[in-house]
């Protein structure tokens, strides 16, 4: 019958081409014994015929030369990590940065292009989880390190400070100072400070609060209300918020209720940047440095 | 009393299988759901709620114990009671331990899950039961090894039929790999340090976790297969001597292949090789499962344009020989560079567990329940949309996931022409945002098709309930004329 016919062919081939994948598979897995290390023998194993290759500093004689080895994991990582950082134009590259001032770095647009291709890794390793991948921060949180203003300096040798050592800011909680009418009538002056609000009685109370000895606040934000780098006191007039979160309310009540909320707690460890110091080489740390410096907001 | 001499007692014990398919499904709601939510949590973080114990790392063991031993377990215990009765023409051993197995199973699994959100576990992947737990497990497991070779025992059949090979090889390693694997020094109830450390310690859980996946969710599934497979499609197994050479062929070699889970680690270049190797070897042993599951139905394709049930049965020999094609493929060194701490394993895993260990639990489950219940199933056309449901919510999770895995093991890869990184971690993060929406959508749709089924089983039972309580009526009425 022709039906019978097929279906023994079906079979057959069936059988025949699974068999002829299993002996392949097997014939694979010789081949592979024969290129990676494999079977145990004794107290070695077979070490396999694969090789790698990688520059070793000799001992005696200091100098750097390539040596071959057979096939293992940590050879392979060695030559890997070799690879990445013998390239030659890195290491060029590198080594102009390293000799480089600040001045000359950002102005030679080869190195700046340099700074940016390494910059990005290390931004995004060491400074993104708080600062965002973009350095957007988190308002109330995280600074924003894209717009010109700068709680503690936007400057090369700033920025270098604020990296090296880290920052802690602070302001006092005025909840326990100031009556809430009071921390009203401030948070009043505060917005009219940015134009967000018109003059009123209850702004010129506030101006009396925040620029007389009852609040003092103009002792770190100036009597300008500009801000005071050396204390990372903020600028007040411009409309950048880094703290409260002004720009997201829609109502003037509600961007009032910001600021007041924010005077009453004030900061008390709450931002903090870490010290890189003793966790990144000072290459790193300078590269990092010139990379925030581009991103935007440079000064 | 009239309903005693009504119904007949069974020839076989039904109860304990009727029992267990029932819990099966539960776990099968439970666990599913609980992987959709987590899959939602990696798409949208917020979703924890600062909760610890709704937090990822909690309920990703929930998920997994819930859905490999609550719903897979479950459907083992059930299946594998059944057809060594019915194959073994013999009633079930010790009917009381039996019923032990299933509380203790079923109450060893709810606890272990509550326990993971209180945030109690040994930190071994499949494994992170406590000690009283896995104790109480090994009772559960020895118990059910005595049944099912006392049943074999008495069988009325001269022949051990293959599915039986199946189960039995099952149950005996996952005994070994649970004993050994667990191995711990308990220093409270709730704490307890295992007997191994360093790389001998990463490899014995590897070799117990990639033999979870050899025994517990791929042989033992071969025994459903072996027996739901040929009685759906109403012919005999392929090649019964293909059954039985790739049944000696699996077990000898998935024992070895758990090593490449630890590629590209401090585990000894060696043991790496060889284990990519033997999980090479397996390929065709494995597919050997497929080819005659798959080749019982020739001759009669046309039953899968009639049949939902085979349908199901044969897409999960499909899926099934496409993901123990991938494993092998994702166990070679070079492959599983790109690969390893990738979403593609993840994806790897679930075309596993959705395609293949669901679909044929499911196939089997429909092909039992008019069986255990006596009645029709209630609808049809809802197995149908239950298939469709479940077939497109795998192919969303496996895609998305080779996007992710592939994806962010490309960007991890790749440098600028400086040498540098060309991706941070974090680009590959956000990356990976849109793929896991997809995933959990997949899974969505996998958990709809779930609540399908739950659905007809529930209606199929009123139907047969109401059904029984007719011929009851209609009995009774006889007995008062008479």
């Amino acid at each position: 019958m022709p039906g019978t016919a097929t279906c023994k062919s079906i079979t057959t081939r069936c059988l025949v081409g699974g068999c002829g994948l299993f002996y392949a598979s097997a014939v694979f897995a010789v081949l592979y014994w024969f290129i990676y290390p494999s079977w145990p023998v004794g107290d070695t194993w077979i070490k396999g015929f694969g090789t790698v290759n990688y520059a070793v500093t000799d001992k005696a004689s200091g100098k750097e030369e390539e040596r071959e080895y057979r096939w293992n994991t940590r050879a392979l990582l060695l030559e890997d990590l070799g690879d990445a950082t013998n390239d030659p134009q890195r290491k060029e590259m590198l080594a102009k940065v390293q000799a480089a001032s600040y001045d000359q770095i950002v102005k030679d647009p080869k190195m700046m292009e340099f700074v940016r291709s390494v910059g990005k890794g290390l931004f995004g390793d060491n400074c993104a989880a708080c600062h965002g991948r973009g350095g957007q921060g988190v308002v109330g949180m995280y600074p924003n390190l894209t717009d010109d203003d700068w709680l503690w300096g936007g400057g090369m040798d700033q920025i270098h400070e604020t990296l090296v050592q880290g920052r802690r800011g602070f302001m006092p909680a005025f909840g326990a100072v100031l009556k809430p009418d009071q921390l009203d009538d401030v948070a009043e002056y505060v917005l009219t400070l940015s134009g967000e609000t018109q003059p009123s009685a209850a702004s010129e109370r506030g101006q009396a609060i925040f620029q007389g000895q009852v609040g003092g606040c103009y002792y770190c934000h100036g009597a300008d209300a500009k801000g005071l780098q050396s204390q990372g006191a903020a600028n007040l007039t411009d409309k950048i918020w880094a703290i409260a979160d002004v720009p997201a309310q829609k109502s003037v009540q509600d961007k009032k209720a910001a600021i007041k909320n924010f005077v009453a707690k004030g900061v008390n460890n709450t931002r903090i940047m870490p010290a890189w110091k003793d966790r990144l080489s000072p290459t790193d740390i300078k590269l990092i440095a010139v990379y925030v410096h581009q991103l935007g907001g440079a000064q | 009393m009239a309903q005693s001499s009504a119904l007949p007692v069974e020839q076989y014990n039904y109860d304990i299988v009727r029992k267990f398919t029932i819990v099966a499904m539960v776990f099968a709601v439970l666990g599913m759901s609980v992987g959709v939510f987590i899959a939602s949590e990696l798409a949208w973080p917020f979703l924890n709620f600062d909760i610890p114990a709704l937090t990822f790392g909690r309920l990703r063991p929930v998920h997994t114990t819930l859905v490999i031993f609550g719903f897979g377990g479950s459907a083992l215990f059930a299946t594998s009671y059944y057809v060594v009765q019915r194959t073994s023409q013999a009633r079930l051993a010790f009917p009381w331990l039996a019923e032990f197995t299933f509380w203790g199973w079923t109450g060893g699994v709810a606890l272990g899950a509550l326990t993971y959100m209180m945030g109690f576990t040994q930190g071994r992947e499949y494994a992170e039961f406590e000690w009283p737990l896995d104790i109480a497990i090994t009772l559960v497991w020895v118990s059910y090894f005595a049944i099912y070779v006392e049943t074999l025992r008495r069988r009325s059949q001269p022949h051990i039929y293959v599915a039986n090979w199946f189960y039995l090889a099952f149950i005996l390693a996952v005994a070994l790999l649970h004993i050994f694997n667990n191995l711990a020094v308990p220093v409270s109830l709730t704490k307890s340090y295992s007997l191994f450390s360093g790389v001998q310690d990463a490899m014995t859980q590897w070799w117990y976790g990639h033999n979870a996946v050899g025994f517990f969710l791929t042989a033992a599934f071969l025994g459903m297969m072996y027996y739901f497979v040929p009685k759906q499609a109403g012919r005999p197994v392929y090649s019964y001597r293909l059954s039985i050479i790739h049944f000696w062929a699996l077990i000898f070699l998935y024992m070895w292949a758990g090593g490449h889970h630890l590629h590209w680690t401090s585990l000894p270049d060696w043991v790496s090789t060889l284990s990519a190797t033997f999980s090479i070897l397996l390929l065709m042993p494995s597919w050997g499962g497929m080819i005659n599951g798959i080749m019982t139905l020739s001759g009669a394709w046309d039953k899968l344009r009639s049949d939902p049930i085979m349908l199901f049965l044969i897409t999960s020999l499909s899926f099934y020989g496409m993901s123990t094609f991938e494993g092998p493929l994702m166990s070679l060194k070079s492959v599983n560079a790109l690969s390893h701490y990738t979403d593609w394993t993840i994806g790897h895993v679930h075309s596993g567990a959705l395609g293949w260990v669901a679909l044929v639990s499911f196939g089997a489950f429909y092909h039992l329940i008019p069986r255990l219940w006596g009645a029709k199933l209630f609808s049809q056309t809802l197995v149908y949309v239950h298939f469709w449901l479940a077939t497109i919510g795998i192919v969303l999770y496996i895609t998305s996931m080779w996007v992710a895995g592939i994806g962010q093991g490309l960007m991890l890869r790749s440098f600028d022409d400086y040498g540098n990184l060309a991706y941070t971690f974090i680009e590959t993060v956000e990356f990976m945002h849109t793929p896991y929406i997809w995933r959990a959508l997949g899974g969505a749709f996998f958990v709809a098709g779930v609540l399908v089924m739950v659905y007809n089983m529930v209606m199929t039972l009123r139907a047969a309930r109401r059904e029984q309580a007719a011929i009851e009526a209609k009995l009774a009425a006889k007995m008062a004329k008479a």
